[in-house]
């Protein structure tokens, strides 16, 4: 399943993307697909189907989420961004 | 004692006298420093009961145990006074060597009060305090009154100084020190009124630390987290970078918060921003994470060497909030505000609000309409220069709706008359909790609630009464943090920040203090701040958000509502689990 994928912050800064698309059904698997053809986002951000600290996920703009498990839906859209949102 | 002079210096500007106090332990052990003195030392000079422009109001620079140690951000002042905007405590915070400078004249804190018969520069050399003329300065910009000190007294003295807007009393006038601002609730308008137009500060008293050996092992490992993931955001695209974000969310505050998002946002990106620009990174003194981003004003071509540091705040309430889309109007506006001494938060708020006005007709102003690139920038110059919108636009978005009547007072946006920061409380809705019950007002410094909205904790936009205790956690988190005083921008790289708060607090000190007793401590400093503000007449019903807020979605996300009782549910089980009573009273024991 394809999810469209909208990058933020730093993660867009290690994408090079403000924009993408990865597979799979669950956060975990659309973060491992990221992590292998985004290599230094996977470095700062992706850590084993995880987000790393400092790091979290929004699902259509409705809900945050963390948990790899997290079932997603065709048409689903991730948003990625530094989870610290102060300033 | 370890880690403070055990003192403060009391200094009535009237008569020049100076009386150093001293300080026990037990008193700076129960409030630290910081805004917790800050509060302590105001209850004790009876502040609340006073006008605070008026020459019995105190006004204090507080310092903490942590300045001067290698503890990274910790080079930080508070700036604590009635707020001439709300008539409540205010603390504002501001960075860098006037700390150090400050902390070294041998003083926990300078308080000063009365007020000089002529405009005067105070200067603090060591342990001794006098008065000295100060016409010359008068009139001048932050920046070249700081630079002409700099040149008259050399580079080992410090200044905070105020601009044009402190001198004039604008309500939220700030204190600047090196292109920093105590910023917010106008305690540039109390030092103006005090006729202080700077403080120059110079010393050589030093604190001994409790377990140096220690506490230089902390510090090292503290800056060495300090360059990590959680601070990422902050050193490599700044604050600014909240605005996609936030946008994307639909809880950008724009056009007067009429809608939580803004169409021409990717041009404000600070991504956009360093196109063509001179773009430079700088720190406080003392700070290993370095988030201040500076760009330059003008473009390459025109060869300008003005710089502006662009936080999302300023960026927010200069940009979209007033419909402004264009990032060179944001830039000179932001500079202006530096350079005037206005906080940025209020001044877009002010405006924005007055733009609304303007376009409904409530305001004899064509000009000024949401979107107009020079009406923004002639609107910052009336305020400080004092024409007769000006000066109505001096008062703030409360005291101007209360002149205009029509029940403006629906859409002015801000909380006991401070406006609202750039987090839409619609859609944010603990953080809405938060500005509610803020003891200076609408304050995203006091309490970080928008933290529990960006989690899985709630749904930010059905937020219920179990969001209180998440609310209070966050809130205690910022009192010692502000009292210890750290940088907000490292609390991401603290895995127990109570236990290790408290840890740099014992190594500093040599008290025997835990997580508990910070907790208690926090407790403690909001207890004061809410004894003060009983003090100074709060009621009940200020602890609420315009109108509007209450009664219309926003136009972009019908989802984003909130009703009056809802808030007052949230507001209630807040007091609730502050110990006060159901509608927030301290209980009588």
């Amino acid at each position: 399943m394809l999810i469209q994928v909208e990058l933020f912050g730093i993660p867009r800064a290690r994408a090079g993307v403000e924009k993408t698309t990865a597979s799979g059904d669950c956060l975990g698997d659309v973060l491992a697909d990221l992590a292998t053809r985004f290599p230094d986002l996977a470095e700062t951000c992706i850590e084993d189907r995880h987000l790393r600290t400092g790091y979290t996920a929004n699902l259509c703009g409705e809900r945050f989420v963390t948990d790899p498990e997290t079932t997603l839906r065709e048409g689903d859209l991730l948003l990625l961004l530094n989870l610290d949102a102060g300033g | 004692m370890f880690g403070y002079h055990s003192n403060y210096l009391r200094i009535d500007v009237t008569t020049g006298e100076t009386r150093r106090v001293a300080l026990d332990a037990l008193t700076l052990r129960a409030y630290v420093g910081g805004s917790g003195l800050g509060v302590k030392l105001l209850l004790d000079e009876s502040a609340a009961e006073v006008d605070p422009l008026s020459p019995e109001a105190a006004l204090a620079f507080v310092f903490s145990p942590l300045v001067g140690s290698p503890l990274t951000t910790s080079a930080k002042f508070a700036v604590v006074s009635k707020s001439p905007l709300t008539k409540r405590i205010n603390d504002s915070l501001a960075s860098s060597s006037f700390a150090i400078a400050g902390k070294k004249t041998g003083h926990d804190a300078l308080l000063i009060v009365g007020r000089a018969p002529e405009p005067s520069l105070l200067l603090i050399d060591d342990r001794r305090a006098w008065l000295q003329p100060a016409r010359d300065l008068w009139g001048l910009t932050n920046e070249k009154a700081q630079a002409r000190l700099r040149e008259t007294l050399g580079p080992e003295f410090q200044f905070a100084t105020i601009g044009p807007a402190g001198e004039r009393q604008v309500r939220y006038a700030t204190i600047s020190h090196d292109g920093r601002h105590a910023g917010r609730g106008g305690s540039g308008a109390v030092l103006g009124s005090k006729n202080i137009k700077a403080i120059a500060v110079r010393g050589s008293q030093h604190c001994e630390w409790a377990e140096p050996t220690a506490l230089a092992q902390l510090a090292k490992a503290l800056s060495e987290k300090s360059l990590g993931p959680a601070t990422a955001k902050y050193r490599e695209l700044g604050t600014a970078s909240n605005l996609l974000v936030f946008n994307r969310l639909k809880v950008l505050p724009t056009r007067n918060f009429q809608q939580g998002s803004f169409p021409n946002v990717e041009a404000l990106s600070p991504e956009q921003l360093g196109v063509g620009r001179e773009q430079t990174r700088t720190s406080c003194a003392a700070c290993t994470i370095g988030c201040e981003h500076l760009y330059s004003l003008g473009n390459k071509k025109s060869g300008t060497t003005a710089k502006v540091r662009l936080e999302y705040e300023n960026l927010f309430a200069l940009g979209p909030l007033c419909g402004i889309d264009d990032p060179e109007t944001v830039l000179a506006a932001s500079r202006l505000c530096d350079e005037l001494g206005l906080d940025t938060i209020s001044a877009g708020g002010t405006i924005a609000f007055a733009m609304e006005c303007a376009e409904r007709g409530y305001i004899d102003a064509p000009w000024l309409r949401f979107g107009d690139r020079p009406a923004l920038l002639r609107a910052l110059e009336e305020i400080a220069t004092g024409t007769n919108l000006g000066n109505r636009l001096a008062q703030g978005s409360r005291r101007l709706a209360q002149k205009i009547g029509h029940d403006t007072i629906a859409f002015a946006p801000q909380v006991k008359g401070l406006e609202i920061p750039g987090y839409d409380p619609r859609g944010l809705q603990t953080m809405a909790l938060g500005f509610a019950v803020g003891a200076r007002g609408a304050d995203h410094n006091r309490s970080g609630a928008y933290e529990v909205d960006f989690s899985e904790a709630v749904d930010r936009r059905n937020v219920g009464p179990e969001a209180a205790l998440l609310a209070v956690e966050t809130e205690d988190k910022a009192a010692i943090m502000d009292s210890l005083i750290l940088c907000k921008f490292l609390r991401g790289v603290f895995v127990d920040y109570f236990g290790e708060s408290a840890e740099m607090l014992r190594l500093v000190t040599g008290w025997d203090v835990n997580a508990d007793e910070l907790r208690n401590t926090a407790q403690r400093i909001v207890d004061a701040k809410k004894e003060f503000n009983i003090r100074a007449g709060w009621t009940p019903a200020e602890d609420t958000l315009p109108e509007r807020m209450l009664s219309q979605p926003l136009l972009d996300d019908a989802k984003a509502q909130l009703s009056p009782e809802r808030l007052q549910t949230l507001v209630e089980a807040y007091n609730l689990a502050r110990g006060w009573t159901r509608d927030g009273f301290l209980e009588e024991d």
